[in-house]
């Protein structure tokens, strides 16, 4: 290996445009390469690894979505079978067909994750020169043939169906699509949704297209894709999704645990299953029945958050706690960072400093949910 | 199903939406334009739906 250091380069005729070939760009290492947050399925701050409800539409692990037109034909889950997953990965999201169903001409079922405008705005979608991107990942399946998916704008009105093939079932095949960036139509550049991707898993010929090119259509999958919602108890397992500029799929953009959390943070926030007395913070009573508190969140919220409580919380002086109901955001209190929370007790002292925590339970949580 | 909720602070009076699911998880909403759960309200309501009011 030879050290070159030079302070000018010229061209032959001297000028300043010399060319360098055989030299390798370096990868955008920085940060942010691949746009698919939690691409490698590790964080699930809802679920903490357990299946998700059948139920028509949810969240699984962090940042990925299912959603069914009809309840009970899916499920998803972290690590769903227990197989081994690729090498370099540790988790994966598995979805499990709980019938043999057979798709209408309207039906979806799909997984899904979308990408916010502010960090797909520089691939210029909907203007000249929109750049080429390419979408990586893992795939395993008890079924094997074509299957398919596509990406969306904001509006679901331009898509581009794509398929890939599946050889070997439930073996981990790697794959890849390529997409020249779509010069038309509307999209969003900054807090919606700048680019949507969808995996089909059984989809209808309402939301079928044509693969391969772009269309003023609501197209979640491509036309003929494999059913996985047809074949009961059939599989589809998916980890190491990467959606990156150029035309070529580079190697998983491994990040520490900590930055990925924050990431999953801006559309998700969970407090509590740690600890039994776990809190959202202190706040003042606001007489006698009610609790004014705020809750930090670690990196500004996409929007105000939506908050939901599970399990039982309570107001608490440190020697007693209060039994109390109704934790939840405040709409004129609230921003995107300093989350403003109300909760109902009673047998307060009004200006008092209360504790707002877990009552005793690390099954009591608060869900705090900006999401696309 | 959906219900209203008055919230005070300082004299100044807002409204979030709020609901308990079937598992008893309660869930509030705040009305702000990009939040998507309230856009997913509003569409309910222009289906003609109306949420049970606030409690005085």
């Amino acid at each position: 290996m030879s050290l070159v250091k030079a302070n000018t380069y010229q061209d032959a005729s001297g000028g300043s445009n010399a060319v360098f070939s055989g030299v390798a760009s370096p990868p955008n290492s920085m940060g942010f390469r691949n746009r698919i947050i939690n691409g490698n399925m590790a964080i699930d701050q809802r679920n903490a690894g357990a299946a998700t409800a059948n139920t028509i539409s949810g969240y699984t692990v962090d940042r990925w979505a299912v959603s069914q037109s009809t309840s009970g034909k899916l499920i998803a889950q972290q690590n769903a079978g227990s197989v081994t997953p690729p090498a370099g990965f540790t988790n994966y999201l598995g979805v499990t067909s709980q019938s043999a169903y057979s798709v209408a001409a309207g039906d979806y079922y799909m997984i899904y994750q979308m990408i916010e405008g502010y960090n797909v705005s520089d691939f210029g979608l909907g203007a000249a020169g929109a750049a080429t991107f390419t979408i990586s990942f893992w795939v395993r399946s008890s079924l094997t043939g074509t299957f398919g998916g596509s990406l969306q704008n904001n509006a679901n009105n331009r898509s581009y169906p794509f398929t890939y093939t599946i050889s070997a079932a439930n073996t981990w095949e790697q794959k890849t699509v390529t997409v020249v960036g779509d010069t038309t139509g509307t999209w969003e550049k900054t807090t919606n949704t700048g680019l949507r991707l969808n995996f089909g898993l059984g989809v209808g010929s309402t939301y079928s297209g044509t693969a391969g090119s772009w269309a003023g259509s609501n197209f979640i999958s491509a036309t003929g894709a494999t059913s996985v919602v047809g074949t009961n108890g059939a599989t589809f397992y998916i980890t190491g999704v990467q959606l990156e500029a150029g035309t070529n799929a580079s190697a998983f953009e491994q990040i520490d645990y900590g930055r990925e959390l924050i990431m999953c943070q801006r559309y998700c926030y969970v407090i509590g299953g740690t600890a039994s007395f776990e809190s959202v913070g202190y706040g003042i009573a606001n007489g006698s029945t009610a609790v004014n508190v705020i809750a930090w969140a670690p990196v500004e919220m996409r929007v105000q958050p939506t908050s939901t409580q599970v399990g039982t919380w309570q107001v608490s002086n440190a020697s007693t706690g209060f039994a109390a109901s109704s934790l939840g955001v405040q709409t004129g209190l609230c921003g995107k960072q300093s989350i403003a929370l109300g909760i109902t007790s009673s047998g307060l002292t009004g200006g008092a400093l209360y504790r707002i925590e877990a009552a005793n339970s690390t099954a009591s949580r608060l869900i705090l949910s900006a999401e696309l | 199903m959906y219900k209203l909720q008055n919230q005070t602070y300082m004299g100044v009076t807002t409204q979030a939406v709020t609901f308990t699911s079937e598992d008893g998880a309660y869930t509030t909403i705040p009305m702000v334009p990009d939040n998507t759960d309230y856009q997913q309200f509003l569409r309910w309501c222009e289906e003609g739906n109306q949420p049970l009011p606030a409690e005085e």
